[in-house]
């Protein structure tokens, strides 16, 4: 133990700020942190204020030692990781809080600080919100306080301290923003680390088996807003195609793993108007990429259309992306199918739901068409006892057949599924589409959000003739969930127990008001990509803008801003100007020619003079100087200095 | 040199040629600079400024954050980075303008014996309407306080030189540098003022005893009193001895007057360079200064012989800085350049 480990009380000053940096820099990832790190750092921290309060000594390496072998080991056993954003924010919280039990000189705070700047930049990794800016600009601020309460020299006050760093934090915002607004940004990223954002939610999920959960947690969280250009679908056309469903093994749906439509102009006819519009979607972990039944168009780079016309993109989702697509609400998917490909879309395990193939099969041959066996089967849903509930009673196995004779209460997924297998009992190729259905228009930005409550199932048949046909089974128990959104359809009373009801109108516009306000955030602010910069440049006049221009401008504004900067400092330090009165008595003293001597008074110097020049000039130059000088304020004494100063010639005049 | 490190260890060659390259860029500042008056008001164009070990790690920190902001897109942690990538750029201009402006001016020194340390003292003038803050001065091997100047104010910083000989002493180079605001960067400038200070001979301590009390005349007093010829006259004052007053001018005139006596002073003391039993001069000049500090504590005069100078005896602070003056530049050239 080489190393002295008393205290003086010499970090007395500087220790809280240093603290308080670190507690405000630790505050966002309390919720997303285990809670023995929260508390291992609060103890370290207010057991290392009383060694400096009590001028204690503080622990042997060999505790120390200790301890951080004991907290890595359990931020190892707590995450099984140490990359990514949670384990990171673990461990910084960890060596900030072993770093204070080792810090003992003024100087050591400095790793302290960096410290806290990193788990700042790792909670705005992890979740940016509207408050993300005011909440990044305090905590820069207050540790730029710690770092110069750290550094400085003399018992400073705080308030000096805090205004001074406030003061370096004002010249810098202009700076920053200047780089944040010209820095070009990246396409895509140099490497693709995964990034456990603590917000990334989706109300789809890969696979469906209706039963399995026996109640659907919905959630008012935000899918994906949406920005039509002019027209807007109808609500009962806003089916958000996400991902389809097509193999089933008489309980789970599953879909075909992800692969790129060999010829997908081939597969589709579009007709009618188009639909353009721009989606801004929150990230999902998922691939799958929302648009309008059917895309026709997107601008979303390495996105891909599958051979069931499901849109995904080669990397999971893990940021807000936006992007434009044009969609056709009239169209044709298929009209002519291979034997084998049809055979797919038909085929149901041996000896499941035995009943409802049964029905099925009845069904058709009493119907005359295909057509009109889907209008019965509609029909069945729609006038038996079939009922809309977010919270239905588990399935067995053979979980159609339970539903469809047994509890006859379900949501979307229940009925998509059910009459997918009837259809394909009954020979009709049918498959099982995931995604989101309606959504809220918000008059506050004009858009329309579609919340993770919005997700839905509905179902594809394939007519001959026609091609892969929409059929929504759902709209036939509950029309009205299909016409007013998810709100409409609780019939069971507990909507508002869900939290989509708000309690009032007055707070509804509030929520709304405030999803505006966040939409435009994403929008100008955490969407500002290469996309969105690339317009913002244009907008600027800046034609043609690429990377080299945008650092030439950058520089350029950071050298003016930076001048700028200097010369503001400049004119703090500038020492105030010299006494006017003073500046003319030395133009006198310039004009006789006679050097004044250190700690001569101005009397003794015109004793002195006097004889070169006429003794009354010399006099009333004295007087009126010592006058405006010395005497008080007279304005009139400086006007008598300045005239007699000109007045007076040199000597070799006289 | 300061205390402030340079961030890299010195070690081997790295050491030598930094050490080269420091000679270096010392010589070019100060063919640049030239020679600075007594009174230097800092300009900025005299001005260097680098970052320091914790504005590299800094400067590292922020580009690693810059990568991370560009990987992920995130456009809030590019706020942070550039929001402390400007903080950089004003700490720069904020440091150098830290010194720009500041008056120094030589404050004198007090003379000292060799072997204590001289005391330069600087003092330095803010005359600008902003405070001007953790300014520090420094020598190769000493630093001063670090001290804050609020508008107006003026504070003296002192300069530790340790002396080891007698004689001038001069400090031929200094620094003032600064560290503020977050010790990112640290600017300064060397000021090549003439400084210079007296070192006086170093007292020894285990000095031989001062040699007898002598009379002017060098023989062995026989009146223990002094008294010898009547010289004169004066004016009696207070503390003459009762004994010297002459009385018959008193009963004459009514006025107090005091019997002087010529050639002799009853504890005058002289002390002879050359009579010293030393080889070494130094040595010599040492014991000299042993025996002019102890005999003017008594405040018994004394005179100093040194080889073509002579002090006659005396005491008082004057006498004994005129005395060591001489001992400390006793055979040196006595140029104060």
């Amino acid at each position: 133990m080489a190393k002295p480990r008393g205290t003086d009380g010499s970090l007395l000053a500087s220790l809280p700020w240093t603290l308080a940096a670190l507690a405000f820099a630790l505050a966002p990832h309390v919720q997303f942190l285990p809670f023995w790190i929260t508390g291992a750092f609060f103890v370290c921290a207010s057991w290392r204020y009383t060694i400096e309060r009590r001028r204690r000594a503080l622990p042997s390496t060999w505790i120390r030692a200790i301890l951080a072998m004991l907290c890595f080991l359990g931020v190892l056993v707590t995450y099984s990781s140490i990359s990514g954003v949670g384990p990171g924010s673990a461990l910084l919280a960890i060596m900030a809080a072993l770093k204070l039990l080792e810090t003992r000189r003024r100087r050591d705070q400095f790793v302290l600080l960096f410290i806290s700047v990193f788990l700042v930049m790792s909670s705005l990794l992890r979740e940016q919100y509207l408050w993300s800016l005011p909440y990044l600009l305090l905590a820069v601020l207050l540790t730029m306080t710690a770092w110069l309460r750290m550094s400085a020299a003399e018992s400073e006050t705080m308030r000096q301290n805090f205004r001074t760093s406030t003061r370096l934090v004002l010249y810098a915002v202009p700076l920053a923003l200047a780089m944040w607004i010209f820095f070009p940004r990246l396409a895509s990223p140099f490497w693709a680390v995964p990034i456990d954002t603590g917000t990334a939610s989706s109300g789809i999920s890969d696979t469906m088996s209706p039963g399995d959960i026996s109640s659907l947690s919905l959630s008012s969280a935000v899918a994906f807003r949406v920005n039509f250009d002019n027209t807007i679908p109808a609500p009962r056309d806003q089916y958000w195609r996400g991902l389809v469903l097509q193999h089933f093994n008489g309980r789970t749906w599953t879909g075909d793993e992800l692969t790129i439509a060999s010829q997908p102009e081939d597969q589709i006819v579009f007709g009618g108007a188009p639909v353009a519009y721009m989606v801004t979607l929150e990230p999902t972990r998922q691939q799958w990429v929302f648009a309008l039944d059917m895309p026709y168009a997107w601008s979303l780079a390495r996105t891909n259309i599958g051979p069931q016309q499901q849109l995904w993109r080669m990397q999971p989702i893990d940021q807000r992306v936006a992007y434009d697509v044009i969609s056709y609400t009239e169209y044709q998917v298929d009209l002519e199918m291979s034997r084998s490909i049809r055979d797919r879309y038909l085929a149901i395990p041996a000896r499941s739901n035995p009943r409802t193939v049964r029905l099925a099969q009845q069904m058709r041959a009493v119907a005359g068409s295909n057509a009109d066996f889907v209008e019965a089967v509609l029909m069945k849903f729609h006038e038996e006892e079939y009922f809309y509930t977010l919270r239905p009673p588990p399935l067995g196995s053979n979980s159609v057949d339970r539903f469809l004779f047994d509890t006859k209460r379900g949501f979307c997924e229940h009925y998509a599924s059910a009459f997918a297998v009837m259809m394909r009992a009954a020979g009709i190729p049918s498959r099982i589409v995931l995604g989101y259905q309606g959504g809220e228009m918000n008059p506050m930005g004009d858009y329309l959000i579609v919340r993770q409550a919005d997700a839905h199932a509905w179902t594809e048949i394939w007519l001959e003739g026609v091609g892969w046909t929409r059929v929504d089974p759902t709209a036939a128990v509950a029309p009205e969930r299909i016409d007013a959104g998810i709100s409409g359809a609780m019939l069971d009373g507990t909507a508002a127990a869900w939290g989509l009801l708000p309690p009032s109108a007055l707070l509804h516009r509030l929520s709304l008001t405030w999803d505006a306000m966040n939409a435009k955030w994403n929008d100008w602010v955490l969407g500002y990509g290469p996309e969105n910069q690339d317009k913002f440049m244009q907008w600027l006049g800046m034609d043609d803008p690429d990377w080299r221009k945008m650092m030439l401008t950058l520089v350029s504004l950071v050298v003016a801003l930076v001048a700028v900067i200097s010369l503001l400092l400049f004119l703090r330090n500038r020492p105030p100007p010299r006494d006017r009165a003073a500046v003319l008595y030395q133009r006198f003293i310039h004009k006789t020619g006679v050097t004044i001597s250190i700690g001569e008074t101005p009397a003794a110097y015109a004793t002195r003079v006097r004889s070169r020049f006429s003794a009354d000039s010399i006099d009333t130059i004295t007087s009126a100087y010592l006058d405006a000088r010395y005497g008080p304020v007279d304005p009139a004494a400086l006007q008598r200095l300045k005239i007699a100063v000109s007045a007076l010639s040199h000597p070799h005049q006289q | 040199m300061s205390s402030i490190q340079w961030p890299f260890p010195r070690i081997g060659i790295a050491a030598a040629l930094t050490a080269a390259a420091r000679r270096r860029v010392r010589r070019w500042a100060r063919k640049r600079q030239g020679i600075d008056a007594s009174v230097t008001s800092l300009q900025s164009r005299r001005i260097y400024i680098l970052p320091t070990g914790v504005g590299l790690v800094f400067a590292l920190m922020t580009f690693a954050m810059l990568l991370g902001s560009m990987n992920y897109n995130n456009n809030l942690s590019f706020v942070l980075t550039f929001l402390l990538g400007g903080l950089g750029f004003v700490s720069m201009h904020q440091c150098q303008r830290n010194l720009v402006g500041l008056e120094l001016s030589f404050a004198g020194i007090e003379p000292i014996f060799a072997g204590q340390t001289a005391k330069f003292r600087v003092a330095i003038i803010n005359h600008s309407r902003s405070a001007r803050r953790g300014i520090m001065l420094y020598t190769d091997a000493e630093v001063s306080e670090v001290l804050d100047l609020r508008p107006g104010e003026s504070k003296v910083f002192v300069l530790a030189v340790p002396t080891t000989r007698r004689g001038w002493i001069r400090l031929d180079r200094f620094g003032i540098c600064t560290l503020f605001p977050f010790e990112l960067f640290r600017s300064w400038t060397w000021l090549h003022m003439e400084l210079q200070g007296l070192v006086y001979p170093h007292a020894m301590d285990d000095a031989p005893r001062p040699p007898p009390t002598q009379s002017a005349q060098g023989h062995r007093q026989h009146d223990a009193r002094g008294e010898e010829d009547f010289a004169g006259l004066r004016k009696f004052h207070d503390g003459d001895s009762p004994r010297h007053v002459a009385w018959k001018a008193y009963a004459r005139s009514g006025q107090l007057f005091s019997k002087q006596f010529a050639g002799a002073d009853t504890s005058s003391q002289w002390f002879d360079f050359d009579a010293i039993d030393a080889n070494d001069a130094e040595i010599r000049l040492s014991i000299l200064t042993r025996w002019i500090i102890d005999t003017d504590r008594t405040r018994e005069d004394y005179g100093l012989r040194l080889s073509g100078q002579a002090f006659t005896p005396a005491h008082g602070a004057a006498h004994r800085r005129r005395c060591l003056e001489a001992l400390a530049l006793y055979g040196l050239d006595d140029n104060r350049g």
